[in-house]
């Protein structure tokens, strides 16, 4: 017996949806196979998994969550890039300009903000649910160490974005850190002036900051991710009880 | 297969057809799982769509909702344009490195800001290279007995560094007095009280508390390094919320609700 079409049949039945999408809708076993291999967005998992790895009280979604905040922060981070200028002279009346005058200027701040922080918050809670389940073990050994790189560049996002508005609160906390940064042993000036790209900072440092924030680092926190997601899977997926 | 085709119902072989000391019995017919079916699911597995995309959909969006609405309510800080010649009191460093400036305090900057955490990051990034052993993966804290060294080292090294942390401001900071005897009696240089004296005291307080453990646990490798990398943690929050919530003007130790207004 054969039901009517309906017209959600006839949409995902049609030439032009069957060319985006190449399965059927997924309430069979095969069609919710399909969709993780044939969707390069869904592909990062696995078609099936174990049950246990499934459950929230396990990884508390920590890993993922931070994955997820690094994509807000992407997305609020090119938004404001729009409107930052990234000069001492300017950068500060930009702030002002983007809680001001942007249309939801003062929101995409604010979220980029807060999942800064959150991030940080996250990737180290993230690093203690997998430090306390024993999940660096064997195999895993390789992913914790990437796990550690990814936490530093985290940590090193999160300060170069600190220098960017330019106030009295981002010039003094990196002057504090980058003076940390300056007292390593036997290196510390030089140290310091890769930081700073000058005696004190100023319009050196706020690029060198900026080009690092918004370029390099993510780039290099995305490699890494790439990598870190590479291997959960090439190690068996996340650990569980053996 | 043949062998037993060729018995007669009586269990008789022709002895001509079959040597002895080749002959296989079948015992058993299993029916088994063909290998190249990719959604032929075990027990124990669920399909990823819909069991676990689900999850993080939901969680993706909680998340994104509890932001939406902090970000609503909470405006980011913007306090004066940047001044170079007028140094905030106390001026602090982002909230997760005021550990580091915690610790900078009680010794060298170059030791505590850069020697110690680059120590504790490779000793971290090293830690599965010498705990190999499977046990208790995928168990919160291994065992019953893992998850009371957690508690003890959260107590102990909890209590331990407030103390240090209140002694060493009573003591104006110079070692617990050990350094500013050190430095009168003896005239001794910089690198002598205050960074190698520093990293001697860490490394002695680090093999107590081992020690320690050891004695009350008789713990394996993997629960010493649930204990260490315990005391980690404690260490990098009782240190971070001291630099946060207690170090007003001058870096004196103050009440929270004492401290000049300083937003993050």
């Amino acid at each position: 017996m054969r039901r009517e079409q309906t017209l959600a049949d006839k949409i995902s039945g049609s030439a032009l949806w069957r060319s985006f999408v190449r399965h059927g809708y997924p309430d069979t076993q095969r069609n919710q196979a399909l969709i993780i291999a044939s969707n390069i967005f869904l592909h990062i998992h696995p078609v099936k998994i174990k049950r246990y790895a499934t459950k929230v009280t396990y990884t508390f979604c920590l890993g993922g969550l931070s994955f997820f905040m690094f994509l807000v922060l992407v997305g609020t981070g090119v938004l404001l890039m729009f409107y930052y200028i990234p000069s001492s002279d300017l950068a500060y009346q930009s702030m002002k300009d983007i809680e001001s005058s942007v249309t939801f200027g003062q929101l995409m701040r604010n979220m980029h903000r807060w999942s800064a922080q959150g991030m940080v918050i996250a990737v180290f809670l993230h690093m203690c649910r997998v430090f306390y389940t024993g999940s660096y073990k064997p195999p895993r050994e390789f992913n914790w160490v990437v796990g550690v790189l990814l936490l530093v560049v985290t940590f090193l996002l999160s300060f170069t974005g600190y220098l960017l508005p330019w106030d009295q609160l981002a010039l003094w906390a990196v002057t504090v850190g980058t003076e940390i940064g300056g007292a390593t042993p036997l290196i510390g000036s030089q140290v310091n002036m890769i930081l700073r790209g000058d005696f004190e900072i100023g319009q050196s440092a706020l690029i060198r900051f900026y080009t690092l924030h918004v370029l390099f680092l993510p780039l290099v926190a995305a490699t890494l991710m790439a990598v870190h997601f590479w291997r959960i899977r090439k190690d068996g997926g996340i650990s569980g009880p053996l | 297969m043949a062998d037993i085709a060729q018995q007669t119902p009586g269990g008789q072989v022709p002895s001509n057809t079959i040597d002895e000391a080749k002959r296989q019995r079948l015992l058993e017919l299993v029916r088994g799982r063909a290998m190249a079916r990719p959604t032929d699911l075990a027990e124990d597995e669920v399909m990823v769509w819909p069991s676990l995309v689900v999850v993080e959909a939901v969680a993706a969006t909680v998340f994104l909702l509890i932001l939406v609405v902090l970000s609503v309510l909470v405006n980011a800080p913007l306090t004066d344009h940047a001044n170079p010649n007028q140094t905030p009191n106390p001026s602090k460093a982002p909230w997760y490195f005021l550990n580091l400036q915690e610790l900078l305090l009680h010794m060298n900057a170059g030791i505590a800001g850069v020697v110690i955490p680059s120590i504790a990051l490779l000793a971290i990034a090293a830690i599965p290279y010498f705990d190999r052993s499977p046990l208790g993966v995928g168990i919160l804290g291994t065992s019953a007995k893992g998850r009371r060294i957690i508690g003890f080292t959260i107590v102990f090294v909890g209590l331990l560094l407030a103390i240090m942390i209140y002694a060493d401001e009573q003591t104006g900071r110079t070692q617990f007095g050990v350094g500013a005897w050190m430095r009168n009696q003896f005239d001794a240089p910089e690198i002598v009280y205050n960074q190698l004296l520093p990293l001697l005291m860490v490394a002695i307080l680090i093999g107590i508390f081992v020690a320690i453990v050891r004695g009350i646990f008789r713990p394996t490798r993997r629960e010493l390094i649930i204990a260490l990398f315990t005391a980690f943690v404690v260490s990098y929050v009782v240190l971070t919320v001291s630099g946060t919530s207690f170090r007003g003007p001058g870096q004196n130790l103050t009440w929270p609700w004492n401290l000049p207004l300083v937003r993050h």
